[in-house]
């Protein structure tokens, strides 16, 4: 059973090679013989470089060189048959039966070279992936760092001097500790809604669902996370469905409120409105704050461009960033962020149909 | 004095113990702890707690298990402990039989609020035939909807799935549980019919679909319906 398997596409090569060089020898033999009935003088040569142009077809688009020494026969029999015999008849059989061996190999050594190419090029570009992988893997560690060397510090500080300190410096310790840890836990979702990227071809299983349920328990945890915001939101009245990984689309959504909330260090509402257009839909999370800074303007999807010092545990904008930007080029959509002069916006767009997985 | 409730855990990490342990003290509760899955099925039988915390990741037997045999005999309120967000997991978990599920990191309010919606659940024997939640009100005998007084119209297929939310208010009712409540068990699994009746029932619910006051949506799980006020 297995064996058959393993045989059947071999056998389907001989049998695609064989019908080639029959199709070609039947051209040629064709060829020929209209040009010998046709022309008044016909000459021995051009006939040869008819068959010869064949054999060389035959031999570049199959892979065994047996059907080109087979086709090379064939041509000098009915060369034979066209033109009687002449002493020049064993030099010429013994010169094309080399030529169509070399035509062969080299053929075969160029399809082999092709190959051997596509390979490498593929190595490349896994390369680049894992390469753009490791890059994140190190911005995050290096962002976790942050915040656990705080956590850190100061539950060694609470341990070692609880004697000296007063409820209220305690108090305050132990409430860094909560907010940093609360941050970790963001940090580590969006690592956790990468994983969900699949590997290779970075594709996500979609599936229909509905954007403003999507959207509403988005908001529903941006205000858990942030008390008090308050947050405009403007979705069209009618029902939108859309092909999306919708944890992986909340988390984009949380993620575009959350640096709004975070960095635009303005307590101006902030808006969040959908709009239906024919092709795609637009999301769009505009604040009223400071804007983003001029300088990481153009390398915001990067990963290099943080908005605060690193030391800031606050500077997970660039990180949350890029992993947004992944998520929607994995829907096969658009992130843009600009500053629309009263502040920041952030503008995704999701397709309404479902595309073939490409990048 | 009332006799305490007893809270059976069934967790292996000896941090999350001690923490779950301490906070539910605090709060009045009697808490016993099992580390693995076969002591917790023992503890289970001859407690009889009121409310059981499940681990998820056992070292001897896998928690779906633990869950599947305590359901066999069992209906006291299970509230899973799940270390992975993944929603398939808390899928299979609602599907067997779990009440509730928590996602490790979680807080001690949100553990609090947990075991108190299973608590009221089981204490309901006779439950009250109407539902009452901020504005809404659905009087599950004469079948009929109000919203702040006014009488809400819903197709026939609307009521029945705002009815078997309000239901079971508070808890997660999975989109396979939802479908094959309502639209038989060879119903076809996508959950676009069900996603559209329910886009409409916000229409006529809710003062703005994208902020549900009463229906929320566990994305990619199912749905919840607020606490019913009546109980």
């Amino acid at each position: 059973m297995h064996n058959t398997f393993e045989n059947f596409p071999k056998l389907k090569r001989h049998l695609y090679s064989f019908l080639l060089s029959v199709c070609c020898m039947a051209a040629a033999a064709g060829i020929s013989l209209l040009y010998r009935r046709c022309m008044p003088k016909p000459v021995c040569a051009n006939i040869v470089m008819i068959f010869l142009f064949f054999v060389i077809v035959v031999s570049g688009l199959v892979n065994s060189c047996l059907y080109g020494i087979a086709c090379s026969v064939f041509s000098l029999l009915w060369l034979r048959f066209l033109f009687p015999p002449r002493s020049g008849y064993p030099v010429m059989f013994f010169g094309i039966i080399p030529i169509s061996v070399f035509v062969n190999t080299l053929t075969s050594h160029l399809t082999a070279q092709a190959g051997m190419i596509a390979e490498h090029r593929r190595q490349l570009e896994e390369a680049e992936k894992e390469k753009m992988r490791a890059n994140l893997l190190r911005a995050v560690s290096h962002d976790l760092r942050t915040p656990l060397t705080a956590i850190i510090g100061s539950s060694t500080a609470y341990l070692e001097n609880q004697s000296q300190l007063s409820e209220q410096e305690k108090t305050a310790i132990v409430k860094n500790i909560c907010k940093d840890s609360h941050w970790m836990v963001n940090m580590v979702e969006n690592l956790l809604t990468v994983t969900r990227i699949q590997g290779e071809d970075l594709t996500v299983s979609t599936d229909i669902e509905s954007v403003e349920e999507v959207i509403g328990e988005a908001l529903q945890k941006t205000k858990i996370r942030h008390p008090g915001c308050i947050i405009h939101t403007k979705i069209p009245d009618q029902f939108i469905m859309l092909p999306m990984d919708a944890v992986l689309i909340e988390q984009v959504t949380l993620n575009l409120l959350d640096n709004a909330l975070r960095h635009s260090e303005s307590l101006a509402p902030i808006e969040l409105i959908v709009e239906d257009a024919p092709k795609y839909v637009f999301f769009t999370v505009r604040d009223y704050g400071r804007g983003i800074p001029e300088d990481i303007l153009d390398r915001l999807f990067d990963g290099s461009g943080r908005a605060a010092p690193s030391s800031d545990a606050q500077g997970n904008r660039g990180i949350g960033l890029v992993i947004c930007e992944t998520i929607i080029r994995a829907h096969h959509g658009t992130l843009t962020g600009h500053n629309h002069g009263k502040g920041a916006e952030f503008t995704f767009t999701l397709p309404k149909e479902k595309k073939e997985s490409f990048l | 004095m009332n006799p305490k409730i007893k809270i059976l855990l069934i967790e292996d990490d000896r941090d999350i113990v001690s923490f779950i342990t301490t906070s539910l003290t605090v709060h009045d509760y009697h808490i016993c702890n099992a580390v693995t899955g076969r002591e917790g099925l023992c503890l289970a039988a001859s407690l009889c707690p009121d409310v059981i915390l499940l681990d998820l990741g056992l070292p001897d037997i896998d928690g779906y298990q633990v869950l599947e045999r305590l359901r066999v005999w069992s209906s006291v309120p299970i509230i899973v402990i799940s270390a992975h967000s993944e929603e398939d997991e808390k899928v299979t978990a609602l599907d067997l039989g779990a009440d509730d599920y928590i996602i490790k990191p979680f807080g001690t309010a949100e553990l609090m609020a947990r075991i108190r919606t299973s608590l009221r659940h089981s204490f309901v024997s006779v439950p009250d035939r109407t539902y009452r939640a901020l504005g809404l009100e659905i009087d599950l005998e004469k079948r009929t909807v109000k919203l702040n007084g006014q009488i809400i119209h819903l197709t026939q297929t609307e009521y029945q799935l705002l009815a078997l939310l309000a239901q079971n208010s508070g808890k997660v009712l999975t989109y396979r549980t939802i479908i094959h409540t309502i639209w038989g068990p060879y119903a076809d699994n996508s959950n676009q019919i069900l996603r559209v009746n329910m886009a409409n029932i916000r229409r006529k619910i809710e003062a703005d679909s994208a902020q549900p006051q009463y229906v929320f949506t566990e994305v990619g799980i199912g749905y919840r319906m607020r606490e019913n006020e009546n109980i």
